[in-house]
């Protein structure tokens, strides 16, 4: 029996396990049973397996620090997080409109630009964005599909209500990480799995192959497929690796592809060169093509965006489509929805102050101790502040960034992350956490049931990525009563 | 089934440095056990082993004496050493890391699981209590990873590169321990009666080949006999007639392989044209200097035809120099 269960507190947060009562939700129940009949020393060996289990199947991400690359085995918490079937198909439902509407958006902001017209978003907002490409002014991607696979990471307020944090259009990673725990999880707490009817999540790389498949110029049986990487050093190169070889596709390197003189793409191989139908690139737009971007790039490819332009080769995510992923244009998502489906959106977005509006920036300025101030486009966490966490000299130094440059800059309110009981050293402590599932959109929308759970490990924290020192759940999605 | 240059390149690489691991280890092994074997005195150095890799010029930059302990230290954990046993599990990791989604699943696996293993253990088994069981750990780890792509890789073109890498190398290999014996016997000749057949024998023993001989040519050990079995029986897998056989088999469905099989057609004629029933010991070593040049040629022009394809650099694969 492990004392630390009993002595558990979710405080005033909403716990994913337990309930306020201090027993556990019916969906959870029989995993926190379990794990409770479980002694210290068990629960350290199973740790150990897990741990031993990610070194053995190579699972990690590589991060910068101190001018060297250092690969990192990945950090994963064994406790799983569980969620109701029937609390998820309407967050599924949710995300599947959000990427909907976002699709309809950046086919739109590229072309006819009514949505401009019309002074539902603000013209300068998008076509000022250093994410919205001129370069793709006038391309129409097969089914209107820019963002053909979208992360958007969710979070739970003290209610347990979802809200969209964010949507990350250009390169999401993450999804083998929701993979690779769930193997784990079988692995090391095979004993949790036996009573329970979880949706399995092993099918992703099909659907992504699949997807990928039907984006191909060439009508033939086997398109060929392949997945760009910047190479090794990049932080989610195992990722790359490992979606290329799910799906039987090729990993190449930007050196390994060259676009001929009739703008078609190929690779080179001991067989001499190969044409490529898809690329699913995992290179921001502006790497991609020296010859259209930044010519400074060695990782992309010269001449792809012209091939791509003669229709000659599908790259997914379009060129472009970033211009979505930008947490100014975040706050007209919930607009897009009613403008341009007439649904009303069934997710929430958080509330967002953009400080480039005179009335908002005024309330973020005389609050900031209240909220999270976010560049409008950094991702992996960095470059925010979280008003109540920080000194005064730094609020300082925001509160001159915000004058500086408005349109940069937003806030939200500090959210009450929800908790789930994660094991830290030898106790089961309540930690902060999120959660990003994958939305795939091609001809159809299809979401990943559940998705990559990040854990802030550090007491307190509320920051969950792994580049600064979050950890990961199993994330299951339950059938079943609630 | 397509296979990128880029790819074809690490998966030969990756292979070449698992067998030299692997064969690294097994001419330690054999050599240590055949030290303890000669009376004291009349064994022969450990720079020999030193000189077999050509790894002189990086050995005496680093250390000073060639005593068993610092001849040890270099072959089994100096990182810095290419020819050792720790870096050469590492470049194969290294090679397989970015290469292991044309490969089955476990490949990874216990390659990196046998990296991490000699990462802990290499430094501990410089000594001779332990060095025997880390050597017998490498050998069979990279034989099991041999053993997985025997057993479960599909006859393409990631097999065929990687059965051209370990081919290769493994015809090297034992080109040079075949040159261990020659050296550690010339210039000694008055003691061959006792030495000769310790020598011998356990130089056939890193191969495996010991038991194949005494079903062949009985239990005497006569190294002329010896010398001919493991370079030109044709069905001893680490002769290097197998080797070459391999090769050929291996190079015949790529395209562009005139030149690369116009090599092993010479390396085959010079093989069968050498005697080693008629050969001095100098003579030998002589051979298989000029042999091992034709091999390094080999590798130039598989390199030249497959790997380098115009416009690219060589980007990121962990190879030695062709010439060690």
């Amino acid at each position: 029996m492990n004392k630390s269960w009993s002595k558990y507190r979710a405080d005033k947060f909403y716990d994913e396990l337990i309930a306020s009562s201090g027993r556990p939700r019916v969906a959870a129940k029989r995993v926190v049973n379990l794990l409770q009949t479980l002694s210290e020393d068990e629960m350290a060996s199973r740790r150990a397996a897990a741990e031993l289990a990610i070194r053995e199947m190579g699972v990690s991400f590589t991060i910068y620090s101190e001018g060297k690359n250092i690969d990192r085995a990945w950090p994963f918490d064994i406790i799983p997080r569980v969620i109701p079937a029937r609390d998820w198909a309407r967050v599924s439902l949710g995300l599947a409109q959000r990427s909907r509407a976002l699709n309809c958006f950046i086919d739109d902001i590229y072309n006819t630009q009514k949505i401009l017209a019309a002074g539902i978003v603000p013209a300068d907002v998008v076509l000022d964005s250093r994410n919205f490409k001129p370069q793709c002014v006038g391309m129409s991607p097969r089914f209107g599909a820019w963002a053909h696979i979208c992360g958007t990471d969710l979070v739970r307020d003290q209610r347990g209500k979802f809200y969209v944090l964010e949507d990350n259009l250009r390169v999401p990673s993450g999804v083998s990480y929701m993979l690779e725990n769930r193997e784990i999880t079988k692995r090391v707490l095979p004993e949790l799995l036996e009573n329970y009817s979880i949706q399995p999540v092993d099918d992703y790389p099909s659907r992504l192959h699949s997807m990928l498949a039907s984006l191909s110029p060439r009508p033939v049986r086997r398109p060929c497929i392949a997945v760009l990487t910047p190479g090794i050093y990049n932080a989610a190169y195992f990722e790359h690796a490992f979606l290329a070889q799910r799906m039987g596709a090729e990993l190449v390197e930007g050196s390994d592809l060259f676009v001929d003189d009739d703008d078609c793409v190929y690779m080179r191989t001991v067989d001499g060169p190969i044409r490529v139908d898809v690329v699913y690139r995992r290179i921001d737009d502006d790497f991609l093509d020296p010859e259209a971007f930044r010519e400074d790039s060695a990782l992309g490819v010269p001449g792809i965006m012209r091939a791509w332009k003669a229709g000659h080769v599908a790259i997914a995510n379009a060129p472009g489509a970033g211009v979505a992923d930008d947490k100014v244009v975040y706050a007209f998502v919930p607009d897009m929805i009613r403008y341009y489906l007439q649904e009303k959106p069934l997710l929430a977005s958080v509330k967002t102050y953009l400080c480039m509006k005179k009335k908002d920036r005024d309330f973020v300025l005389a609050n900031l101790d209240k909220l999270v101030v976010k560049p409008a486009n950094e991702s992996g966490g960095y470059g925010l502040m979280i008003g109540s966490h920080a000194s005064a000299a730094k609020r300082g130094e925001f509160a001159r960034l915000i004058e500086q440059n408005p349109r940069n800059y937003i806030a939200q309110p500090i959210l009450a992350l929800s908790t789930a009981p994660t094991y830290i050293d030898d106790s089961v402590e309540p930690r902060h956490l999120d959660l990003r599932p994958f939305i795939l959109h091609g001809k159809e929308t299809w979401v990943t049931p559940g998705g990559l759970t990040r854990v802030a490990l550090a007491k307190g924290s509320l920051v969950v990525n792994s580049s600064q020192g979050g950890g990961s759940k199993d994330t299951w999605i339950v059938e079943g009563k609630r | 089934m397509t296979m990128l240059s880029r790819v074809a390149e690490r998966l030969f690489w990756m292979a070449r440095y698992l067998e030299r691991a692997e064969d690294t280890a097994r001419l330690v092994h054999a050599y240590t056990h055949m030290v303890m074997d000669i009376p004291k005195g009349s064994e022969p150095g450990w720079d020999i082993l030193v000189k077999i890799l050509n790894a002189e010029p990086h050995y005496q930059a680093h250390y000073r004496v060639y005593n068993e302990q610092n001849v040890m230290k270099f072959l089994l954990a100096d990182e810095g050493n290419i020819s050792g046993i720790l870096s050469a599990i590492r470049a194969a990791r290294e090679n397989v890391r970015t290469t292991r989604d044309v490969l089955p699943g476990e490949v990874w696996e216990h390659v990196n699981e046998l990296y991490l293993y000699a990462q802990e253990y290499a430094e501990k088994s410089v000594g001779r209590r332990n060095r025997y069981h880390f050597l017998e750990t490498v050998i069979a780890r990279c034989q099991m990873v041999n053993g997985m792509v025997a057993s479960t890789l599909q006859r393409g073109h990631a097999y065929r590169f990687i059965k051209l890498g370990q081919l290769l190398e493994r015809a090297d290999m034992t080109t040079r321990v075949i040159d261990v014996g020659a050296a550690a016997l010339l210039g000694n000749e008055r003691l061959h009666s006792t030495v000769d057949p310790l020598i011998w024998t356990s130089l056939c023993n890193s191969l495996s080949a010991m038991g194949a001989y005494r079903r062949e040519f009985g239990p005497q050990v006569e190294a002329s006999a010896m010398v001919d079995f493991v370079l030109r029986e044709g069905a001893l897998p680490r002769s290097v007639k197998f080797c070459l056989d391999g090769i050929r088999k291996e190079l015949t469905p790529l395209k562009n392989n005139r030149d690369a099989l116009k090599l092993v057609i010479k390396a085959r004629r010079k093989l069968s044209l050498f005697d080693p029933q008629v050969s001095s010991r100098e003579e030998l070593h002589v051979f298989i200097d000029r042999f091992q040049l034709i091999l390094t040629q080999l590798y130039t022009s598989i390199d030249h035809t497959w790997f380098m394809t115009d416009e690219r650099q060589a980007s990121g694969t962990l190879k030695a120099s062709a010439t060690r």
